[in-house]
């Protein structure tokens, strides 16, 4: 009886996409973070963007805050590997100018809710 | 004129069922004490599949029974059949030559084959004799995409044809006719199925259009240059087969593929037949009928075809608010809202609201809601009625009898009415039940033309009076009816004795009551109006303007029946609507709304039946739906009605009139009670109507009045008239 909860338990256990513990994916964040930290200099001098350093590494700290409340590892694994291809592809300049603008939204007003709002704007 | 004797003679010539259902219908009619006994069916074949038909059937609706269609130029189901395209032959088994499917009745144990050799055979040959003749223009031709002839030449046409033009003499070629401003003849393209003229002696009415010459030299036209002048003139565009008569104000705009088709309702007049919009880049190109049985057939009246190119003028796009210096300026939405915010509050429950010809059920429960939470309680009609208790029983004021109905009618008074031009589709069933039905018909009005012979009695009211008393001759014909109708046009039920003329007529039509069927009925002419009434709109503006009010909301109100030196002074005038018309002109604060192709919305149409538009294109500029703006307003008053969208005003429609959200369900209108009989008698002010001719037919509301294809009709209508009067001069 206890061998088969035991077998449950171990069946029920998940797989890891990368990290086997909290400590692991700690550490992958942060070697993600160092590299966007670094290659931050390059992004402002390559893409031409109207920001300074900065206000990118501001930026950066807030995409990362974003999700300081995930504490499942495949969660934080995964979101690593998004920041990581996202970082590929603004290295290899596979990115235009706009792509990297978009991490600070200007150009999106927010949606009305209300139906007064939403009528003088049109949008209903 | 075709009765139905010639149409038997037709029928004998090439419709056998034709003549049989017609002759059922009148034997039913005449003699409907003794059902008659249903003739046994026949069992034919088509492609060995066995199917049961009743005696008389021919060939090509057997075939369709069991799903097979058999291709066709000049057959149509609403049509005498002539059978003179033989684009329909099939073969026969144990028949020598092939039959022509529409033209030939079916035998008992017939084997039809619809797609043997000799079938297939004897349509690639008619397809080559066609296109033998058939100008190669499809290139620039507007039926391009919608041809059957192009069509059918693909499917049954030879992939080759063995006329070569070895002496160079070109293909038949036919001088273009001018038929007026609507339809455009290329008389080239025509293959002489002589639909249209079909169309326009049985069910238009006018023996406009015939044929010339024979063979070869055949062509289709109206003997001497003139336009072809009827209110049903469209509908030929939509039954030719080619690109020989196509619609003139549509031409070389779009293709079909190109459009995106919306299915709707039409609201230039109170019959709400069912339309397709078609659109493409955000504007309405063109308007076709769509079926419906219980409305509109397959037909549709010219004005609802052709007035949609006035949705693209006179459009009022932007919010305006008069200044002082009396003109009106485009302001922003806000500005507008809290200058008409600031009126409502200023007026203290002095509002008051009118609705319009064009206006929907929604805003008219808008409306209703806003000027009740205001505290005001007047919400009128601009179409007058008659007033009192008159609109308490609704089946005192729709058409009862139904559109489809009538055309089981074989007595009918028309009092004040011309449906010819109020209402084209109920007049083309009245002319069916003429033709096919012995209907009889008389008037009590000024002398018209209803495409149909008719006995007119005379104008005096006082003939309502005898006829309802049973001393006229006509009443005999009424009483002695199986299904009498009385039909009260809105003109009459306008003047100051229309209420003592409803209720004589209504205590009359108690007497004449059969158990299914309810002779009385009243035909609107407003779209807005079975729908007010529904909702609890009172009739009349007359109520408004003694009342004096402090705001007044014109919604779509746009007859120029009020004016501004009938309203006090101050009184701050709101107009709500889609056109720059008569309302927009006496608006102190003018908010755009949208057309009826540009918002879901309900109608009602004059037998009670809720229909509902669906948006094509989105309102101009900065026009908003009429609800929402009525919704929008009453936020900005503090005063927010209970609904932000159309499912919430839906449900407020449901508890307000149940039946108003069953979609195209007639709701059988409880009726009986008699109505109280008004102190007022009928006065001997002859009864008059409205459009008599056919150029009063294309003006009649903010849409068409700013088309200019109706204006063009209109002149057209008036040029011929002078060229006819110069012809009858010279003859003098």
């Amino acid at each position: 009886m206890a061998g088969r909860e035991a077998v449950k338990r171990a069946v029920q256990q998940v797989r890891p996409i990368l990290s086997v513990d909290r400590e692991e994916a700690r550490k992958r964040a942060l070697n993600l973070y160092k590299a966007w930290y670094r290659q931050i200099p390059y992004i402002v001098m390559d893409y031409d963007i109207p920001m300074s350093i900065e206000q990118c590494r501001s930026k950066l700290r807030e995409e990362f805050v974003k999700h300081r409340q995930v504490t499942d590892i495949r969660v934080i694994d995964m979101l690593v590997i998004k920041g990581q291809m996202e970082l590929k592809e603004t290295v290899e300049i596979w990115k235009q100018k706009g792509h990297i603008m978009r991490y600070w939204k200007e150009s999106q007003d927010p949606k009305p809710t209300d139906f007064l709002s939403k009528f003088i704007q049109g949008v209903n | 004129m075709i009765r139905a004797p010639l149409v038997k003679a037709l029928g004998a010539l090439g419709s056998p069922t034709h003549q049989i259902a017609s002759r059922a219908v009148r034997t039913s009619a005449v003699l409907a004490q003794t059902p008659a006994k249903a003739p046994e069916k026949i069992e034919v074949f088509v492609d060995d599949i066995p199917v049961m038909v009743l005696p008389g059937t021919t060939v090509l609706q057997a075939a369709a029974e069991v799903g097979v269609e058999i291709p066709r130029f000049c057959y149509h189901e609403r049509l005498a059949v002539a059978g003179n395209c033989r684009m329909c032959l099939v073969e026969v088994e144990k028949s020598p030559k092939p039959v022509a499917a529409c033209a030939m009745p079916v035998m008992k144990g017939w084997r039809i084959k619809t797609n043997s050799d000799l079938t297939r055979k004897a349509r690639e040959g008619v397809m080559e004799f066609l296109l033998m003749n058939h100008p190669l223009d499809c290139p620039i031709c507007d039926q391009g995409g919608e041809c059957d002839l192009q069509d059918q030449a693909m499917a049954f046409g030879s992939d080759r044809s063995r006329f070569t033009d070895i002496n160079y003499t070109g293909k038949r070629a036919v001088e273009d006719k001018d038929i007026g401003p609507l339809v455009k003849t290329v008389m080239t393209r025509c293959i002489h199925c002589t639909r249209c003229v079909r169309f326009a002696s049985e069910i238009a009415g006018v023996d406009d259009l015939g044929t010339t010459g024979r063979g070869n030299d055949m062509q289709i036209g109206t003997y001497v240059e003139k336009l072809f002048l009827t209110e049903l003139s469209g509908n030929v565009i939509d039954l030719c087969p080619v690109g020989a008569l196509t619609n003139k104000p549509y031409s070389f705009v779009a293709r079909p593929w190109e459009i995106r088709k919306v299915d709707s309702i039409d609201v230039l007049d109170a019959v709400g037949s069912n339309i397709v919009v078609s659109t493409r880049t955000n504007e309405v190109l063109r308007i076709l009928p769509r079926e419906n049985e219980d409305v509109n057939e397959e037909w549709l009246a010219d004005k609802s075809r052709f007035a949609c190119d006035g949705l693209k003028r006179q459009r009022l796009v932007a919010p305006m608010v008069r200044m002082p210096n009396g003109e009106l300026q485009a302001v922003e939405w806000e500005g507008a809202l809290i200058a008409v915010a600031k009126a409502l509050q200023k007026a203290k429950g002095q509002v008051a609201g009118i609705a319009g010809q064009l206006a929907d059920v929604e805003a008219m429960v808008a409306l209703k809601d806003l000027v009740n939470r205001l505290d005001g309680e007047l919400l009128v009609t601009e179409q007058d009625f008659i007033k009192g208790s008159g609109i308490e029983v609704r089946s005192s004021y729709l058409l009862n009898s139904t559109i489809a109905g009538l055309e089981q009618a074989d007595a009918v008074l028309l009092v004040g009415t011309n449906p010819r031009y109020e209402a084209p589709l109920v007049n083309t069933r009245l002319r069916k039940a003429y033709v096919h039905n012995e209907l009889q018909i008389a008037s009590i009005g000024p002398k018209i033309d209803l495409s149909y012979q008719h006995n007119n009695l005379g104008a005096d009211p006082n003939l309502v009076k005898d006829v309802c008393n049973g001393s006229h001759a006509f009443s005999k014909v009424l009483e002695g009816a199986k299904k009498p109708a009385i039909i009260i046009g809105v003109d009459v039920l306008e003047r100051p004795d229309g209420a003592a003329i409803h209720a004589t007529i209504s205590e009359y039509c108690q007497k004449l009551k059969k158990p299914d069927w309810n002779p009385f009925n009243v035909l609107h002419n407003s779209a807005s109006q079975v729908g007010a009434f529904d909702v609890g709109y009172q009739p009349g503006i007359q109520a408004v303007l003694q009342a004096q009010p402090k705001v007044l909301f014109l919604l779509n109100a746009d007859a120029g029946k009020v004016t501004r030196d009938q309203l006090p002074k101050d009184c701050f005038v709101v107009y709500i609507g889609s056109h720059g018309d008569n309302g927009a002109s006496i608006a102190d604060a003018v908010l755009p709304g949208a057309a009826y192709t540009e918002k879901q919305a309900i109608y009602v149409n004059t037998e009670g039946r809720p229909q509902q538009t669906l948006p094509g294109v989105s309102p101009p500029g900065m026009a908003r739906e009429d609800w929402k703006i009525l919704r929008a307003l009453s936020e900005v008053v503090g005063k927010p009605l209970a609904y932000d969208n159309l499912d919430e005003l839906r449900a407020r429609l449901e508890s307000l009139a149940p039946h108003l959200t069953r979609l195209g369900e007639l709701q059988p209108a409880s009726g009986g009670e008699s109505v109280a009989k008004p102190s007022i008698s009928i006065s001997s002010t002859p009864i008059d109507v409205k459009q008599k001719e056919l150029r009063d037919y294309f003006m009649t509301d903010a849409i068409s009045r700013a088309s200019p294809t109706m204006a063009k009709c209109i002149s057209a209508v008036n040029k011929q008239q002078r060229q006819d009067e110069a012809r009858s001069c010279a003859a003098v």
